[in-house]
């Protein structure tokens, strides 16, 4: 068993010659959750597309699970249990909220490709999309086509879609982003209760939620690692104090 | 080395066609300039660029025949006029369609350039005119091994001068700075005090007039008429598929590059002189599908075209009178119309509801259907005719033939997203026209006359119209199921959640290439059947069937009836080909009102017939039920939660 569910060695990525990350080894115990910090072009988001596979790396390897999957697929990543939330709700805005799940819940049918089939064979996913919905609280909406949802229970019904594929790692990136104060609160129970079961990697900027949650913080600056540790570890870090004061952040 | 050297053609003749593919190149380069320009601020594919291209040469011709400019001012004033002529397309439509997505400003300008092509046919006709060369620049020099005349080295002088002269401007001067900006945040660039609306209406009257100057050099050079610029566009389409449309650079030396290929091309193997572009594309879109000067594109955009419409509206009851209400209607019409005319409607409408199955539900917009359609009337033609097959087994035939070439032409154009992938397409396209206008089997202009319809399994005679009517009707209903089915099938869903966010669908594990892909080869059959049955029913296999603006066709159906709608293609079908039926003996005012849908589908009627009657249905519910429980803005999940034991 390995302990490391994710772990980097020398994740570089470059743009034209510039080097958006470089040089990053991270690793995510198993269990445990993870988050990501740095101020604003740090390079977080890129080290999510590259673990993801969003992004080839330029340099460097990416383990997961044990395998090495710096040359997978991202749509092959997914599929081995690492699934990413994105900034900016990801949702499927015409469907229904109930065929959003469904949607996500199909692939482990494997009947992508059955076009001569009838959609009601889908019907068997319903119970357990209507599980996942009441565990978001969205139940009374399960109806409601997916962009009529204001935006805190879009973020829920993300979380769900991401939850129903069941998967190892979740990435979840800027789970925070545009919620209000109580809605935080209720996100925050939520990554909690998923730790349960769940690995948790996060990109997050709200400092708080961050103290609050993780059980281990990784500090990026200028597309590099800039410190590594627990909160406590991480605050008493002069070098990050001047990077966050340097960018005049929060 | 000697042997080498008999390979070689004659010096005198590999430097003519060398400087036939320079003068080329050197509208290519200024036609895919303008593009690049216009699409690095505007963010839309001017589908318009050749019929503006025409547009200057045709201006240039007015004014020196009819009003008696000389040349030179000529030269200055076509550019003006035809610039000035964009500036006004921009203020009045373009600027109204930056908020949607790219698509509808290709399609916008798609219809200006029908209406433009069809009111130049209109008045002029479609056989060509010329004017001569100015007199300064009569003449020429003979040199050692070819002849060299002043007009052309004066024309990839001065287009050379101009490309460069852009490229400075763009990318060293201030204003070429704030161009720049512009073209990345345009709100932050107004921030500074620039009228952005400015700087974008006039970057596009520059690329027109670039396009305009291409237009009035080669006057001379090439007959003017109608269609001289939907033909260079395609290939110009191509050009910057292969270069790339973010870079200047790329545009330019993509363009004089490719027009030396296509010289060179032509001295050595002269069969394939008009393809080489087309097979360069294929080569690059395999070996580096971003282009040669692209950078890898982002993910595809996230909004989808339309398909905003949730076809819920009706209920179940209703739904199934209105679809027994149109097979009955469809089984009365040949004792109402023309059975000739009631099957080009049929044809048409599977046509149109195979096109839509990748655009409405797959999000993919494909220039290129003509292809599928066309190929498959040459081989449900061919097979039945010369070799003698039945009609169902000529069907099949096309299908198979088609399902492969859907299959080649699907692995390539998925490589690129959007507007990328409506061009590659097209482009893929126009390589199968040109293949059919070369291929003896074809019989090129004349096609193949006479198919038989024969007797099908050998026992129920087609000649007879009426039984043939309700073949052709069996047929299409049963093509039409199969998309609803499709459509309603484990994968319809799947690929309609990569339609609304194809990310998304990857991080759930899907690979979202191979649903494009097969929904690209499903759409190519299902068009396929519907191709072969035109060949059946017309008995004629021609060229107009493959031809890009059957490809227009099937896009004008679907948007007139409704994207992402099942019945609207249908009903699309049912205005288009009654139009061609009614307008027929007006010539090219087809062309004229055809474009002229576009363009009011896009300014005002982007849902089309069926998708707006659903939508104005719907939003009423909508609205109703948004009454009974308002939303929560924040707190929302909190709200939910507090709930939940």
């Amino acid at each position: 068993m390995n302990a490391n569910i994710l772990e980097t060695r020398g994740l570089s990525k470059s743009f034209g010659g510039f080097y958006a990350v470089r040089g990053v080894n991270l690793r995510v115990r198993s269990g445990t959750i993870h988050a990501l910090i740095g101020p604003n072009g740090a390079g977080k988001t890129t080290v999510f597309n590259l673990l993801t596979k969003f992004l080839q790396p330029t340099q460097g390897e990416i383990r997961y699970d044990g395998y090495d999957i710096t040359l997978r697929k991202p749509s092959h990543v997914a599929r081995m249990g690492m699934v990413r939330s994105f900034q900016i709700s990801a949702i499927f805005p015409h469907l229904t909220v109930r065929d959003n799940l469904r949607v996500a819940l199909q692939r482990r049918l494997g009947t992508t490709f059955h076009f001569w089939r009838s959609g009601r064979m889908l019907d068997q996913l319903d119970d357990r999309a209507d599980e996942l919905l009441s565990s978001v609280g969205l139940s009374d909406v399960s109806n409601e086509v997916a962009m009529n949802l204001p935006y805190g229970r879009r973020r829920a019904l993300e979380i769900a879609t991401t939850l129903s594929l069941d998967p190892k790692l979740l990435l979840l990136d800027e789970p925070m982003s545009g919620l209000g104060r109580e809605d935080i609160g209720v996100v925050s129970n939520l990554i909690r209760q998923v730790n349960q079961t769940h690995t948790v990697l996060m990109v997050e900027h709200n400092l708080s939620v961050v103290a609050e949650l993780s059980d281990a913080i990784t500090v990026m600056a200028r597309g590099r690692v800039l410190a590594e540790g627990s909160y406590a570890d991480i605050s008493k870090n002069p070098e990050v104090r001047t990077a966050y004061i340097g960018s005049a952040h929060a | 080395m000697t042997e080498l050297m008999s390979f070689m053609p004659p010096l005198p003749v590999l430097a003519g066609q060398l400087l036939i593919g320079l003068i080329n190149g050197s509208f290519y380069a200024l036609l895919s300039l303008g593009l690049a320009i216009i699409f690095g601020l505007l963010q839309i594919v001017n589908f318009a660029h050749g019929a503006q291209y025409m547009m200057g040469a045709l201006c240039s011709y007015v004014l020196l025949t009819w009003l008696g400019v000389g040349y030179w001012p000529a030269l200055i004033l076509a550019p003006l006029i035809v610039g000035s002529f964009g500036v006004v397309l921009e203020r009045v439509f373009i600027r109204h369609l930056y908020h949607l997505h790219h698509m509808y400003g290709m399609l916008l300008t798609f219809g200006f350039a029908l209406v433009i092509e069809g009111c130049v046919r209109q008045r002029m006709g479609s056989s060509g005119n010329t004017y001569p060369v100015p007199s300064a620049l009569a003449g020429g020099w003979k040199l050692a091994f070819t002849y060299l005349p002043a007009y052309r080295l004066w024309v990839i002088g001065i287009s050379l001068t101009v490309c460069l002269a852009t490229w400075y401007l763009i990318e060293k001067t201030r204003l070429g700075s704030v161009l720049r900006a512009a073209t990345e945040r345009p709100d932050l660039t107004r921030s500074f005090g620039i009228n952005v609306p400015k700087l974008v209406m006039l970057t596009y009257g520059f690329g027109v007039a670039l396009a305009a100057l291409a237009g009035t050099m080669a006057a001379p050079i090439y007959s003017i008429n109608a269609q001289m610029g939907s033909e260079i566009i395609i290939v110009v389409f191509a050009v910057v598929v292969i270069g790339g449309m973010g870079s200047i650079k790329g545009a330019i030396i993509s363009g004089f590059g490719l027009g030396i290929a296509e010289g060179l091309t032509k001295t050595f193997y002269p069969q394939a002189s008009t393809t080489i572009v087309f097979v360069i594309m294929v080569l690059v879109l395999l070996l580096r599908p971003a282009g040669l000067f692209g950078t890898s594109e982002q993910q595809a955009p996230n909004s989808s075209l339309s398909g905003d419409v949730s076809l819920d509206f009706m209920n179940v009851a209703v739904r199934r009178t209105l679809v027994a209400v149109s097979i009955a209607a469809g089984l009365a019409a040949p004792f109402v119309v023309y059975p000739v005319f009631g099957m080009k409607v049929l044809c048409f409408a599977l046509f149109a509801s195979a096109f839509n199955l990748l655009l409405g539900f797959g999000g993919l917009m494909s220039f290129g259907h003509a292809a599928f359609y066309g190929t498959a009337s040459y081989v449900a033609a061919y097979t039945v005719k010369t070799m003698g097959f039945d009609p169902m087994f000529g069907i099949l035939a096309a299908m198979t033939v088609v399902g492969m070439m859907g299959l080649a032409f699907g692995y390539l154009a998925i490589r690129r997203h959007g507007i990328y992938f409506a061009m590659v397409t097209l482009a893929l396209a126009q390589m199968v026209y040109f293949f059919a206008v070369q291929a003896p089997f074809t019989h090129n202009d004349e096609g193949i006359q006479g198919v038989p319809r024969g007797h099908l399994f050998g026992l129920i005679n087609l000649e007879n119209q009426l039984t043939m009517y309700y073949f052709v009707f069996a047929i299409v209903l049963l093509g039409l199921i199969t998309i609803w089915r499709i459509v309603n099938s484990p994968f319809g869903y799947v690929l309609k959640s990569v339609r609304e966010n194809e990310a998304r669908a990857i991080s759930l594990g899907y690979d979202t290439d191979r649903c494009k892909l097969l929904a690209f080869v499903l759409s190519a059959v299902l068009a396929a059947v519907a191709g072969a049955l035109d060949a059946l029913v017309f008995q004629l296999a021609s060229l107009t069937n493959v031809h890009w603006s059957m490809s227009g066709h099937a896009l004008l159906m679907s948007i007139l009836g409704g994207v992402g709608t099942l019945s609207g293609p249908i009903l699309g079908a049912i205005i288009v080909a009654g139009m061609e039926n009614y307008l027929a003996s007006l010539g090219s005012w087809v062309n004229i009102v055809h474009g002229m849908i576009f363009i009011g589908c896009v300014m005002v009627f982007r849902r089309g017939i069926v998708g707006e009657i659903a939508f104005r249905l719907g939003a009423r519910r909508s609205v109703s039920r948004s009454r009974r429980e308002p939303a929560a803005a924040s707190g929302a999940i909190a709200a939910s939660l507090s709930s939940q034991p």
